[in-house]
């Protein structure tokens, strides 16, 4: 038996306000003038009608349709859940709904999408990790069993602090570079501590999030028949297929045929005998760790690198990360809920991200996701806001 | 292959991006074996060598240097008509001369306006192609604002008679097709290139350079370091270059209450050029129209990191630099200040564009040059 392990990442970063050195200083409202409402909001309703609701609705027929059999899991983050409060409330509703079948689960992650992963110390990450805990507890009435980190970031000491706080569960990048020869299709445990790891398998994870539409790629056009036929083939205990939500209806638009390749994928998964579907939690206990994990330096499942050097690759991230960890020492003493919630806010790796330099390839990537020209007023933008935040901080 | 290229400027005498295409495209083309150059150009107090053996420096006739762009009074811009009008028929004679004697050209290759009535007599009279380089149009050197017909004419017929029309830009081949009415597929698009300038020791300098004119922009780089000067009080500011707007920007830089910061610096030589590039932390060109701009280029090869126009015809290919609307002084005083505070974004765009730079070789642009010759032959 293989069984096929599908997770949806769901997210949408707060996008900034463009803030030149002149309004350093100049307002008192940090949430108001650092985020733009309504690039946010226009973005927010484009994406739900998009993708949101008619894959929700595509979702819920099917798992109905295979009467439970086809299962998913979720990850929504705490901005995405802000967000749905704030402009749709339908969206969050449909995601409830979904979860009421039972063949739904929830992953864990930090509310904000967050690096704090990467802090000096952990208990920032904690923190949100908690408060994550505690929405989804809150809109779902459950407490996930397995974390998946802010773009499947993951390292030793990540999965011993994830350990610790009693997750079964972690996921990350099916990568050989903590892989060597072995497959990504069984699960693992980490060298130092007691947890089961499951791998994206990428090459057919990414035959869907990435090729789907690329005609001059051999594969295509992809379809159900096909792509099914493919994980059938898949040696191992589980096929891991992770990405991003949004790869339904905004990545690729309806028109490439999308929503008829997701239509048809479980049937004819569900025609190979020896296939069936997970959930992530369900995965963690059907199956058990084939060999040990090593990652003393953190991986993630982002561009080529598959390393963190995407949000932290040049010295404009790294000064902008820098200044990030000052202020949440400065905000320690300084008990402000307002200027705490904004600085998790700007914690978002997207801001990070959009101040990657990266090589064409990926550049085409990063260009696709930007609200800015140019990583370079990226940095402006997101250095002149850490800045006039920490001018509050110090008033 | 035997090329007669007429031109205008050419180091040492040079008064913009012209020269120095000049220069490093007949220094590519003579440093290949199938090819060898005659430039033509008028006489100046400087004279103009070749240590290319396939390239002749040949000077024409007796003219004194006048301005690449309009000059400012009506009596100068008579003699300078004149003078062009004059060197355009000693390059047609001298090049017919040089055939009886020598043998035949395989091509004409003419740079801008000023010699293109020479390239379209000796195409007619030789039966030889022509290819010309846009390097400016009329509507850019005016800025948009005030074109002038009988500029726009010479060039109109020019890029008509020629077999081949090479345009410093994605940008100017847009103009070239739309306003001069040249069919698209005529015109082949070939970006400059850089001589890479070496990094000086870096001060609190904000520069402008280039020449003083409408086309510009330097009134803009002023209204912007006002706002800068409020913010940054230990920043200079330098303008570097002459033309016809030096005394009115002298005056707004009074106006502005800036002239204590502001140093204007005339014209200056080769090497103060390099200087000034290398110790500027910031260069700033806010073109009002820009066809390509190998200044942004030189800057940034001596590690200076640049602000420039969004249109600016460089940028079309160029990743590592700072684009706003030349009009947005607001923007450009942003810039200008994130540059002088973070010292990261300066380095990030020091690095990359470092490495941008070395894309841009004179041997490349000789190449796809060589590629047009071969399709008019």
């Amino acid at each position: 038996m293989t069984s096929a392990c599908i997770y949806f990442e769901v997210h949408q970063p707060m996008r900034l306000n463009r803030f030149s050195v002149f309004n350093i200083g100049k307002n008192n409202d940090p949430l108001s003038t650092y985020f733009n409402h309504d690039l946010n909001k226009n973005i927010f309703e484009k994406v739900a009608r998009k993708c949101y609701l008619p894959t929700n609705n595509l979702l819920l027929d099917l798992i109905n349709k295979y009467d439970g059999e086809f299962r998913i899991s979720f990850s929504l983050t705490g901005t995405f859940i802000e967000y749905c409060r704030q402009y749709l409330p339908d969206v969050l509703e449909s995601f409830i709904e979904l979860f009421k079948t039972g063949a739904v689960d929830m992953i864990e992650e930090t509310y904000y999408h967050s690096l704090a992963s990467l802090y000096d110390e952990l208990d920032e990450f904690e923190e949100q990790v908690k408060m994550h805990n505690q929405i989804i507890n809150e809109l779902f009435n459950y407490k996930p069993r397995v974390f998946r980190n802010t773009e499947a970031i993951y390292d030793n000491r990540i999965a011993k602090k994830i350990a610790e706080m009693g997750y079964k569960g972690i996921i990350t990048e099916g990568t050989e570079k903590i892989l060597g020869w072995r497959s990504p299709n069984y699960l693992y445990k980490p060298v130092n501590t007691d947890l089961k790891i499951l791998l994206r398998n990428y090459t057919l994870s990414d035959d869907v999030g990435f090729r789907f539409s690329a005609r001059l790629w051999p594969g295509y056009p992809l379809t159900a028949e096909k792509y099914a036929s493919w994980i059938a083939h898949c040696e191992g205990d589980i096929v891991n297929l992770f990405m991003d939500y949004e790869t339904f209806g905004e990545h690729h638009w309806t028109e490439t045929g999308i929503f008829d390749f997701l239509k048809h994928f479980p049937g004819e998964v569900l025609k190979h005998e020896h296939l069936d579907f997970v959930t992530v939690s369900e995965a963690v206990e059907k199956y058990e760790p084939v060999g040990e994990i090593d990652v003393p330096w953190a991986i993630s499942w982002a561009d080529a690198d598959r390393d963190v050097s995407t949000w932290l690759g040049n010295d404009m991230q790294i000064a902008c990360f820098n200044e990030l960890k000052e202020i949440g020492r400065k905000l320690r003493e300084k008990k402000d809920p307002v200027l705490l919630h904004t600085w998790r806010m700007l914690q978002t790796s997207d801001h990070l991200y959009y101040v990657s330099t990266k090589g064409l390839s990926d550049g085409d990537v990063h260009a696709y996701f930007s609200p800015y020209d140019t990583p370079y007023e990226g940095f402006i933008n997101y250095m002149n806001i850490l800045q006039d935040l920490k001018q509050k901080i110090n008033q | 292959m035997k090329i007669a290229m007429l031109g205008w400027e050419y180091p040492p005498f040079k008064a913009g991006g012209l020269a120095t295409h000049c220069y490093g495209l007949t220094h590519s083309l003579a440093d290949r074996d199938d090819v060898h150059v005659d430039f033509f150009m008028p006489k100046t107090r400087h004279a103009s060598r070749s240590d290319k053996k396939h390239l002749r420096i040949i000077e024409v006739g007796e003219t004194q240097i006048f301005p690449y762009d309009r000059p400012d009074s009506k009596e100068l811009s008579g003699q300078f008509f004149e003078a062009v009008d004059k060197y355009n028929k000693l390059v047609v004679a001298m090049v017919k001369k040089l055939v009886k004697t020598e043998g035949k050209y395989d091509l004409i290759h003419a740079h801008d306006w000023l010699t293109m009535k020479a390239a379209a007599v000796l195409k007619e009279d030789l039966g030889i192609p022509m290819v010309v380089t846009v390097h400016s149009t009329e509507y850019d050197r005016s800025g948009w604002l005030y074109p002038n017909q009988w500029f726009i004419d010479i060039e109109k017929q020019g890029m008509e008679k020629a077999d081949k029309v090479i345009a410093v830009s994605h940008f100017t081949k847009r103009v070239i097709t739309e306003k001069y009415g040249i069919p698209s597929e005529k015109v082949a698009v070939i970006h400059n290139a850089v001589y890479p300038i070496p990094e000086g020791e870096k001060q609190d300098i904000v520069l402008f350079l280039g020449r003083l004119t409408i086309q510009k922009g330097a009134e803009f780089f002023l209204r912007a370091a006002k706002k800068v000067a409020e913010y940054e009080p230990s920043t200079r500011f330098v303008v570097a270059g002459t033309g016809d707007m030096l005394p009115r920007l002298i005056s707004q830089a009074l106006d502005l209450g800036i002239s204590d910061r502001v140093i204007f610096t005339g014209r200056l030589t080769d090497e103060e050029v390099k200087h000034i590039y290398g110790i500027s932390s910031v260069y700033v060109m806010p073109s009002v129209s820009e066809p390509f701009g190998i200044t942004a280029l030189e800057a940034i090869s001596a590690g200076t990191p640049t602000i420039a126009s969004k249109t600016a015809g460089f940028s079309e290919v160029f990743n590592h630099c700072l684009r706003v609307d030349f009009w947005d002084t607001d923007e450009i005083a942003n810039k200008v200040i994130s540059l002088l505070r973070y010292p990261p974004l300066r380095k990030t765009l020091v690095q990359h564009g470092k490495k941008e730079i070395k894309l841009f070789t004179w041997d490349r642009v000789a190449e796809k040059t060589i590629d047009v010759y071969r399709g008019v032959l």
